[in-house]
């Protein structure tokens, strides 16, 4: 690149970024999220299959997902196939796209995605789903699986929020369900069948696909049990923008048995795999240089819980002067000796998440923290010179009441006096309160949405009983409404996706861009009404059909009738399995000693 | 502690960085080669790192220089310059290294030179040139969040030419900043565009090179002092 000799007059640079896209670039807010040139980006020209990898999300949310780092890092370096990436385009960039019919391209080679063999997405969440079909309009991909031919590549959906595909069904040719890590080669190798048909049928063969229309049984899901045997991703991509977090991440735990009724990553990602501490270690080492990071993150649902902790942390900080160690959550029923043990490096604030205001509710929900133990992990974070303590709450539970909401404003009470005394009013409190939406293969997935009447009642409630001086921020009930409507969706479901999309729906995750109008119309379109999907406990479930999650309908009516209850259901990890249908046929616990 | 000259190319992806960016991305670079940068003293200590001459976002640039200190116990320059270049991401590449001592160099830039590509109508650009050539003052005003100001471009943009190149026009510049501040490079370019009525996107824009002074001690870095390998 630098044949340019000093002083000299002439041209130094090589590798410009095509014409067609720089003329998008120079006018477009922050060029540098279609651009790629991260560290540790890989490039393998000439290699076969070419897959694209995606997350549904702006450039700066997406390439902070640890799930399309796992699926990157294993294609590039341990399979014959070239991994790109493609992130979806700020509106900005989208129409200019549009008005120039440039399609959308990869960081990588700048060429369009649509050239590629597969192109598989992370779906995080139902409010991403518009951002799906913008960028298959965007890059010229038929939306419709039954429309897609040879030239086409196939579109996988993977992630999270294929617990129920249904919404997003016709848009994708099939769906891996569950963790897809071992299951990698089989996928590229099944991309090396001559034609369209035969990729997909050996794709059918794979475990844990399922194909839209084709399948006849749900798919089981995966789950990943080499996990504690595997080292985690160790040249991550880093990006040169700056980032929304600037840690190295090192995932050491996967699943939590916590056993939290409204939780899907709980009973989804189950059961509890461990990594030892030594791996852990060794990754952080080498994290730390790769990423050129000061911090370090130990990633997993609950790291609290991970067996290594202590250790892990003791040795990571030791591994060089400087480092820190942070802990994605706290749990609250010990989070005082957690602060003081763990925390030490945590920067500025604390979140706690007591989830729901009163005793009953919190049983009901399996979170089973009690008052006294709030109060003192409040305390503790105060007296530990935290300046910030942020509280997460969630109104519209099955069962709950005002009284439970007005339990939100006493506990937020508690912590502002705390502050006060404490503190001595130099720490900051907010508390945040989100809308609950059912989801799929959680107890409370026969239970309804709380609906957005209900919902804007409780906001009014608790915005009046709240102290002053005590910042509260809501989800939007609306954009609620939209998501539980698609999380309950069965077939048929994305019509109303579609429909919104074409009416201008994008970014729906964002409170800027979110037009609950659109999808008002949207559902007068297509007559499917939001939020009322009514869902009974002796039918077959959509996702049913769909997906075998592993915890079975047995278990989940079992914990919705024990939440009724306000009975609380161990850990398994700590006692008695719960026989919530797992594990089994090579699927177990794997906890360190 | 011991200041450093490093000159780095800014190229393809990298273009496309903010000023705060690029330099974020040096210090990540700093740290991932195991190159430590001194702190700056206070509460929250920074990485002494500065660039001195912002690159336009979506420009390339040739021969850019870092401003940069480090402790005195280092390994030497060109063991450090191979991490370096080992550690950088596509696009950035470390060239040079020069030794300047414990002194805090401030170098001043006397002319950047500039070129990017123009669409359209290559005698329309060239005549636009042509025009600025004869102009005796082309003054322009700049809204900025500070305010508006006016400046006279002829008062700092020299050396303009024009030069057909496939896809359009190469248009060639060079900016001499003065004790109130420098034309920006597309503030000549949308004038030029303006006159030639054609579309002011900057495409291709390179700093090909800039001249410096107050580098102390010796010669500027384009002059060829330096470690590179
Ligand atoms: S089957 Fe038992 S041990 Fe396994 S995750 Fe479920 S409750 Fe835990």
């Amino acid at each position: 690149m630098n044949a340019h000799a000093p002083g000299s007059l002439d041209s130094c640079s090589e590798g410009w970024i095509p014409d067609e896209v720089a003329r998008l670039l120079a006018r477009v807010t922050r060029p540098g999220r279609y651009t790629g040139g991260e560290f540790n980006l890989r490039l393998k020209p000439g290699a076969s299959p070419r897959i694209v990898l995606s997350y549904p999300d702006v450039y700066e949310i997406g390439i902070s997902n640890p799930g399309l780092q796992i699926l990157y890092a294993h294609l590039n370096d341990a399979t014959p196939a070239a991994a790109e990436r493609a992130y979806c385009p700020w509106p900005d960039m989208a129409a200019l796209m549009r008005a120039h019919a440039v399609p959308l391209w990869t960081l990588e080679t700048m060429k369009p995605v649509a050239g590629c063999d597969l192109w598989g997405f992370t779906l995080p969440h139902e409010l991403t789903f518009t951002n799906v079909l913008e960028m298959l309009d965007l890059a010229g991909v038929p939306f419709h699986a039954a429309e897609r031919g040879e030239g086409h590549p196939i579109v996988l959906g993977g992630g999270p929020a294929v617990a129920n595909p249904w919404p997003l069904a016709p848009f994708f040719d099939a769906f891996f369900i569950g963790e897809v890590e071992h299951r990698l080669d089989e996928i590229v190798k099944a991309l090396a069948a001559p034609s369209r048909a035969l990729r997909l049928q050996a794709l059918l063969s794979v475990p844990g696909m399922w194909l839209p229309g084709v399948s006849e049984r749900p798919a089981q899901r995966q789950v990943f049990m080499a996990f504690s045997s595997t080292a985690p991703v160790l040249r991550p991509v880093v990006p040169v923008l700056e980032a929304v977090h600037d840690r190295a991440i090192v995932e050491v735990m996967r699943g939590c048995t916590s056993g939290c009724r409204f939780c899907q990553a709980g009973m989804w990602y189950r059961p509890v795999r461990e990594r030892p501490v030594d791996l852990a270690v060794e990754a952080a080492e080498q994290l730390l240089s790769e990423t050129g990071c000061d911090e370090v993150s130990l990633l997993s649902l609950s790291s609290c819980d991970y067996s290594g902790v202590e250790e892990a942390l003791t040795r990571i900080r030791a591994l060089r002067p400087g480092v820190r160690v942070s802990l994605p959550s706290l749990r609250i029923d010990s989070a005082a000796e957690s602060l003081e043990r763990f925390a030490a490096d945590q920067r500025g604030s604390v979140t706690l998440a007591p989830e729901a205001g009163t005793q009953e509710l919190r049983d009901a929900i399996n979170k089973g923290v009690d008052d006294a133990q709030f109060e003192e992990a409040v305390r503790a974070t105060f007296a530990g010179g935290f300046t910030g303590l942020k509280l997460y709450f969630m109104i519209g539970l099955p069962g709950e009441t005002d009284a439970d909401v007005a339990g939100i404003a006493r506990m937020a009470g508690t912590a502002a006096r705390l502050a006060k005394d404490v503190a001595r009013g130099r720490a900051r409190l907010s508390v945040a309160v989100s809308s609950y939406v059912p989801k799929a293969h959680t107890p409370f997935q026969f239970e309804s949405f709380a609906g957005a009447s209900v919902l804007r009642h409780r906001q009014r409630l608790l915005r009046e009983a709240m102290p002053r001086h005590v910042r509260i921020s809501f989800h939007d009930v609306a954009a609620s409404l939209v998501e539980a409507t698609l999380a309950r969706g069965g077939p048929g479901s994305d019509r109303l996706v579609e429909e919104a999309w074409r009416r201008g729906a994008r970014f729906d995750g964002w409170s800027e861009h979110f037009r609950f109008a659109l999808w008002e119309d949207a559902a007068t379109a297509t007559g499917i009404e939001l939020g009322t999907a009514d869902l009974r406990s002796d039918q077959t479930l959509p996702w049913e059909s769909a997906v075998a999650a592993g915890v079975t309908r047995s278990f989940l009516s079992e914990e919705r009738a024990r939440g009724a209850r306000g009975e609380l259901t161990d850990d398994c990890r700590d006692g008695l399995c719960a026989s919530c249908g797992v594990c089994g046929a090579g699927v177990e616990m794997d906890v360190l000693p | 502690m011991t200041w450093w000259l490093l000159t780095f190319s800014r190229a393809a992806a990298a273009s496309y960085l903010s000023h705060l960016d690029t330099a974020r991305a040096m210090q990540r670079t700093f740290a991932r080669a195991g190159v430590p940068i001194a702190l700056s003293q206070g509460m929250r200590p920074k990485p002494r790192l500065s660039l001195p001459l912002p690159l336009p976002v979506g420009a390339s640039g040739c021969e850019e220089l870092a401003v940069v200190e480090v402790p005195d116990d280092l390994p030497d320059p060109a063991a450090a310059l191979r991490e370096l270049r080992a550690a950088a991401p596509p696009g950035l590449r470390p060239l040079a290294i020069i030794v300047v001592g414990d002194q805090h160099p401030r170098p001043r830039v006397l002319e950047a030179r500039y070129a990017c590509v123009l669409e359209g109508d290559a005698g329309a650009v060239r005549a636009a040139v042509e025009r600025y050539a004869t102009e005796v003052s082309v003054v322009r005003e700049r809204v900025s969040p500070k305010g508006r100001r006016t400046l006279d471009l002829k008062e700092y943009v020299v050396h303009a030419a024009a030069e057909p190149v496939p896809g359009g026009t190469r248009l060639s510049f060079a900016i001499r900043p003065r004790d109130d501040g420098a034309a920006r490079p597309q503030e000549f370019i949308d004038l030029i565009a303006g006159w030639a009525e054609v579309e002011p996107v900057m495409r291709r824009l390179e700093r090909r090179r800039v001249t410096w002074r107050d580098l102390p001690p010796g010669p500027s870095p384009g002059a060829g002092r330096s470690m590179s390998s």
